[in-house]
């Protein structure tokens, strides 16, 4: 890493902090750039009162600074740039210039900093992480494979998993994908020898199974829907297991029903389960019924290989009518020890191929035999063909002869112990094993000096495009160009930016980068307190990550600002999230766009996933809620809480129930806590309305929510709506966080004071454009450290 | 091809003194014949484990009062006492401390088994020292398949802001460290495991055939990385460079399990995947790390019972409310019960495995009559994230003779109980982390 010692990141001080935020939510500062005389003096007036030789106030000795060599003390000077454009000094209580005087000093500072020489940064050796994988291969091999079950988890920083550092290598990463690289050859190729294996998928226990389960055949309900790439042409087993209660009695049985299998949505058998008989035998032997039942549901089909659709689910039944309950849950699994209501899945296994009849015509296969021997006098030719073209592919360039020939080598030996098929199965084995398929390397050119920075190649380029947007492989068209010396090229570059944007691979985006920057991943470790919150399903958890994950969706598609985010007045629902916003009318297990007419539930702050995934599991948090604000939304590093805090009192028995709010009050009158709080509390407050699963409501603790607060600076907010309205009263902020985050993961490695001129300048140039999320995207890949690289220090580490 | 063993044990001294040139597992009939002294430097410590617990303990119900052999098992404790005639309690360690407390949770589960306290970064320049599994591993992981084996059960891959704030995740993540700069990562996977340990379920051909097959592979590799090599930045050749060591270190593993007759070894059934449920879960780590002992797979292996943090909860035994939240109890007693109800479910998990091992025989005992196994975590009292006393037992034939409970100076380092440990396994370390000295409660 170059200079790594002198990397410092920004940093803000825990009382410097907490006035950066009063400024961060409403001070509103358009700047123009006007060269004042008198920053010296603006200066000496306002800030050498504390930051002068003697006092050194936060370390600062702005009497001895040297205006004339800011650029040579960058980190000293974004420090304070970063103070000025937010507003944060001098402190409130003290003297300061006027407003045009003060935006004045801050805009020449900035313009001083940004004459600084441009600073591209360097990523070490990159290792494909997860995503990078699976989308390599179905973009090399036409081929979606589990690459959870493959690989090992990814360290992540930064608030991602595809940073460089992270990505190193251990015997046991490296032996995962070797592999790996086995059974993806084995499976696209089709060998005859893949071996008879059994998948198993499960449902989530809190998965509701009254209702319909989107891609299932409409008149189903419960059960799941899974892609699974059959390996051979062959037949396959199919065992469908239901689950039981905690006393080993399997559910749904009183009623009879009819269990589907389907493939590619094409019914297979059809079971009948429960129904006097099975409920008679249930009493008296409830393990050798459940037992006889799971037994029944089996079946074996022929299927041909490649992906096809696997679908299990109940009949809907018009003769049912759920148990009358005293008060029924949405979640249909709430009670472990209830075995009355519907039948609930909870194991799906496939095993095969038995039989197997030859490896069928599968997409994967028709990726890679792009030619067919005719005679074995022209099968060299045509394995050569192959091999060329995957090489050039998976190495992301025209592969060398030396590349070809060692890949071949393994190609003859398989060719003449097998057929065709084998030795091109080794190729592919050798090639997906290869450093140079599984690192993103870039080379260094020789004689440059240390630290000097260059322009990447067109093929490292193209390479750092695609895994950017598509976290993927470039596309032949991206090589093309790239051999062709023409990407670097501003309109070829931003024409192929365009291009990719509106390619669905860019659905990469919303995945790896909303799902990390968003941290909408950990949703699937929410679980609330099941007594708290009995309506709160797994089909509920899902359809929150869906709701913003086609939220995020949109703002690609449609080129809108990013801001709209925020504020958009359009959502994406099915029938259970619209019934848990109370959106009226929607009907079906669908996501459909829906206009959202309540203000409060506008932009990310009024969807469930942010809402929930910033809850405890009895309630919601205030502080958290706040820090995640802070932090994804304004990026500021929020401070941890300082030793021996003490935690939020419990009630006592007989004790009245206390609200949210009376409960951190009491926290707060700890002066320590107060520092802090006061300003993160005040967010959180606001939000209050949405309890911990992200539903409306008007009481806490029996007694009417008050959603008010004085946010650190004095500006009084009352409900979410104030609050997106304060936040956004300087949206650069907000795009600015975004341009941060969205560079960090753009180059897989985190920032410092040097990108800072950078992300200022993709700022500016977007607010041109509204900030359209293209014009945020076309800045990121046109900025310096995209497009460049900074040469090592020599010989160093 | 490069193949090196870059340690050799005691007992293949012994073995090849003896004119002997049998592989791996003993017979048990072989061992009437053999000399007292082979006897001594073949056991009892043949194998090492430590299994980690987070999110700290009620410490009063944990460490028994009274001292030496005689003591009264605590209710935490109760679940080793079928295991006394090998036990060992610690008390009085502590990991390091820089004063002020920060990241705690990252702090003790990269604190513990490295008896540092970790570097605090979010980012590249991850520190902490090598762990005592590792320098053990080092000691007597050659001659077996994988040196070690790294086991969780928590796979949080792409889990972010849930990690100590400015401190990496890769210190919550593992609790193994191979260097003070390599975090090794857990596998949570009980197939991947298995895997892992038996290869690919198939006929031996089958899997004679795969080994074959990755070994010509991986000879081939090595020319690409030279390619690439070429071209490359300092930094980037520095990578490069572990990664050509590892090819080395997956071919030496190849060779080892070559070298025996994989038709010959006995499997168990390969598991389909990963349970839902935490004792399952739990259980089928603790069998394939049994089964790992059992088939000399690996003699060292470290399990993360759960993550540091975690939010699990137990309706199992009754406890709705997550792990973490229950572990800052307040002092309040109802709370404080919760906790226990968790320390002593973990230790009732881990004692189904002492039973396994105890019923597997070994030699001229059982696996665990040949094996010393830390059970602890890097928080004591969890309500203020203590740093000390540690929740620290011992188990094992390696632990020496009857129960005992040790009470060390206060705030002894647990890099001294390493260093104890390092020696005990013959491997000599003048300091471990931030040791003082040396235990001798492994006399």
């Amino acid at each position: 890493m170059v200079r790594r010692n002198s990397r410092a990141r920004i940093g803000i001080g825990l009382l410097g902090w907490r006035l950066l935020v009063l400024c961060l939510l409403s001070c509103s500062m358009p700047g123009t750039a006007q060269d004042p005389p008198s920053a010296r003096q603006v200066l000496d007036r306002y800030c050498v009162t504390c930051h002068n030789q003697r006092l050194k106030t936060g370390g600062l000795e702005l009497d001895a600074a040297d205006l004339s060599k800011i650029p040579q003390r960058q980190e000293l000077w974004e420090k304070i740039a970063t103070k000025l454009r937010s507003g944060t000094m001098p402190p409130p209580g003290s003297p300061r210039p006027d407003r045009a005087t003060y935006n004045a000093t801050a805009s020449w500072l900035e313009a001083k900093l940004d004459e600084v020489p441009p600073f591209a940064g360097r990523p070490v050796l990159h290792r494909l992480n997860r995503a990078e994988y699976a989308n390599a291969i179905r973009d090399l091999l036409d081929l979606r494979v589990d690459v959870n079950a493959l690989l090992p988890p990814d360290d992540s920083a930064f608030g991602f998993d595809n940073i460089s550092e992270m990505l190193g290598v251990s015997p046991a990463l490296q032996e995962r994908y070797l592999s790996a690289a086995l059974k993806v050859a084995a499976l696209a190729v089709g060998d005859p020898a893949q071996a008879a294996t059994s998948q198993t998928w499960r449902v989530r226990q809190d998965l509701s199974q009254d209702q319909h389960v989107e891609g299932l055949p409409l008149g189903t309900v419960g059960g799941i829907s899974v892609l699974y790439n059959f390996p051979l042409d062959g037949r396959y087993r199919f065992q469908a297991k239901l689950y039981r209660t905690n006393l080993n009695i399997m559910r749904g049985l009183q009623t009879a029903h009819q269990v589907e299998f389907s493939i590619d949505g094409h019914r297979v058998q059809l079971v009948s389960i429960g129904g006097p008989k099975d409920l008679a035998a249930l009493f008296s032997a409830p393990t050798e019924t459940g037992d006889a039942v799971d037994a029944r549901l089996q079946t074996e089909v022929a299927v041909p290989a490649g992906p096809h659709t696997i679908g299990l689910a109940f009949l809907q039944n018009s003769q049912f009518a759920e148990p009358t309950r005293l008060q029924p849950f949405e979640r249909s699994s709430v009670d472990n020890f209830d075995w009355a209501g519907h039948p609930h899945l909870q194991t799906l296994t496939v095993t095969g191929p038995f039989h197997q009849t030859g490896p069928g015509d599968t997409p994967s296969r028709k990726r890679i035999f792009s030619c067919r021997p005719a005679s074995s006098a022209s099968e060299e030719a045509c394995a050569r063909q192959i091999v060329t073209s995957l090489l050039k592919h998976a190495y992301r360039e025209q592969p060398s002869s030396a590349d070809i020939a060692r890949t071949m080598s393994f190609y003859f030996p398989a060719r003449k112990t097998g057929d065709f098929d084998r030795g091109i199965q080794a190729a592919l084995e050798r090639i997906l094993a290869s450093p140079k398929f599984l690192f993103r390397s870039e080379r260094e050119p020789a004689g440059l000096g240390p630290g000097a920075i260059y322009a990447v190649s067109d093929t490292e380029l193209a390479s750092r495009l695609s895994f950017f947007l598509w976290s993927s492989i470039p596309d032949d068209r991206l090589l093309l160009l790239a051999a062709q010396g023409k990407l670097h090229d501003r309109v070829t570059f931003d024409a192929e930016v365009r291009r990719m944007l509106a390619d669905p691979r860019a659905d990469a985006l919303v995945a790896n980068f909303a799902g990390q920057w968003l941290q909408l991943r950990n949703l699937q470790n929410f679980q609330p307190n099941t007594d708290l919150f009995p309506d709160f399903d797994d089909n509920l958890r899902q359809s929150f990550r869906h709701e913003t994950e086609l939220f995020f969706q949109s703002v690609i598609q449609e080129d809108r600002s990013v801001l709209d985010l925020m504020t958009a007045d359009y959502t994406f629902v099915n029938e259970r999230l619209a019934k848990h916003y109370g959106i009226p009318g929607v009907y079906g297990s669908q996501f459909r766009r829906v206009t959202v007419k309540d203000e409060a539930r506008r932009g990310l702050l009024g969807q469930g996933s942010i809402l929930a995934l910033t809850s405890h599991a009895e309630r919601t948090s205030p502080v958290v809620r706040g820090k995640w604000i802070l932090e994804n939304l304004l990026g500021l590093q929020v401070p941890p809480p300082p030793a021996n805090v003490p935690p939020l009192k419990e009630k006592q028995d007989g004790e009245k129930p206390r609200t949210m709010r009376e409960q951190m009050a009491e926290h707060r009158t700890n002066a320590v806590c107060a520092a802090c709080h006061k300003t993160l509390d005040p967010i959180g407050f606001a939000m209050e309305n949405f309890n911990a699963v992200g539903s409306w409501r008007a009481l806490d603790a029996g007694q009417p929510i008050d959603a008010s607060g004085e946010l650190g600076d004095g500006t009084k907010v009352k409900g979410v709506v104030e609050l997106r309205q304060a936040l956004l009263s300087r949206p650069e902020n907000f795009v600015r966080t975004f341009t941060e985050k969205l560079l960090i993961y753009a180059l897989g490695r985190g920032l410092d004071t040097r990108d800072m001129s950078q992300v200022r300048s993709i700022v500016r140039n977007a607010a041109q454009d509204n900030y359209r999320f293209s014009s945020l995207i076309l800045g990121v890949a046109q900025s310096t450290p995209f497009r460049m690289s900074t040469a090592s220090q020599v010989q160093q580490e | 091809m490069m193949f090196a063993i870059r340690k050799s044990i005691a007992r293949r001294t012994v073995l090849r003194g003896l004119g002997s040139t049998i592989a791996l597992p003993l017979l048990d009939a072989m061992f009437p014949s053999l000399t007292p002294i082979a006897k001594a430097a073949a056991r009892p410590r043949k194998r090492f484990g430590a299994v980690y617990f987070p999110n700290g303990a009620i410490m009063q119900q944990f460490t028994p009062k009274s001292f030496g052999a005689d003591f009264e098992f605590t209710p935490i404790l109760k679940p080793f006492e079928p295991y006394k005639n090998n036990l060992l309690v610690v008390t009085n360690l502590t990991r390091s401390h820089p004063g002020s407390q920060v990241g705690d949770h990252a702090v003790s589960a990269a604190g513990f088994l490295t008896g540092v306290w970790p570097k605090r970064t979010e980012a590249e320049d991850v520190f902490a020292n090598t762990t005592i599994d590792q320098v053990v591993a080092k000691q007597i992981g050659q001659e077996t398949p994988l040196p070690s084996l790294e086991l969780a059960t928590e796979d949080f891959s792409g889990y972010v802001g849930g990690c100590s704030p400015g401190f990496s995740c890769a210190y919550m993540n593992t609790i193994s460290w191979s260097t003070p700069k390599t975090p090794l990562p857990m596998e949570t996977n009980p197939r991947a495991v298995f895997e892992r340990l038996f290869g690919e379920p198939g006929t031996s051909e089958q899997r004679r055939l795969r080994l074959e097959k990755q070994r010509s592979i991986l000879d081939s590799l090595a020319d690409d990385a030279k390619d690439l090599e070429r071209q490359l930045g300092p930094r980037d050749r520095g990578r490069l460079a572990d990664y050509l060591d590892n090819l080395r270190e997956i071919e030496r593993r190849i060779q080892q399990v070559e070298s025996r007759n994989v038709a010959e070894t006995a499997t168990p059934d390969a598991p389909i995947g990963t349970p839902d449920n935490f004792d399952d879960h739990v259980g089928l780590m603790f069998d394939l790390a049994a089964a790992a002992f059992q088939a000399d797979a690996t003699r060292v292996f470290t399990f993360m019972m759960s993550r540091e943090l975690s939010q699990r909860t137990y309706p199992q035994i009754g406890v709705t409310e997550q792990h973490h939240s229950v572990s800052h109890h307040l002092n309040n007693p109802q709370k404080m019960a919760q906790m226990v109800k968790i320390n002593t479910y973990y230790a009732t998990l881990y004692a189904k495995f002492l039973e396994k091992l105890r019923s597997t025989p070994d030699g001229d005992g059982s696996i665990l009559d040949h094996s010393l196994l830390v059970y602890g975590a890097g928080m004591g009292d969890s309500n203020g994230h203590a740093s000390d006393p540690l929740p620290v037992v011992l188990i094992g034939g390696g632990t020496g003779r009857g129960a005992r409970h040790v009470q060390l100076p206060v705030r002894t380092p647990v890099g001294n109980l390493w260093r104890n440990v390092a020696e005990a396994f013959g491997a000599s370390v003048d300091q471990f982390g931030d040791s003082t000295g040396k235990t001798d409660v492994l006399a």
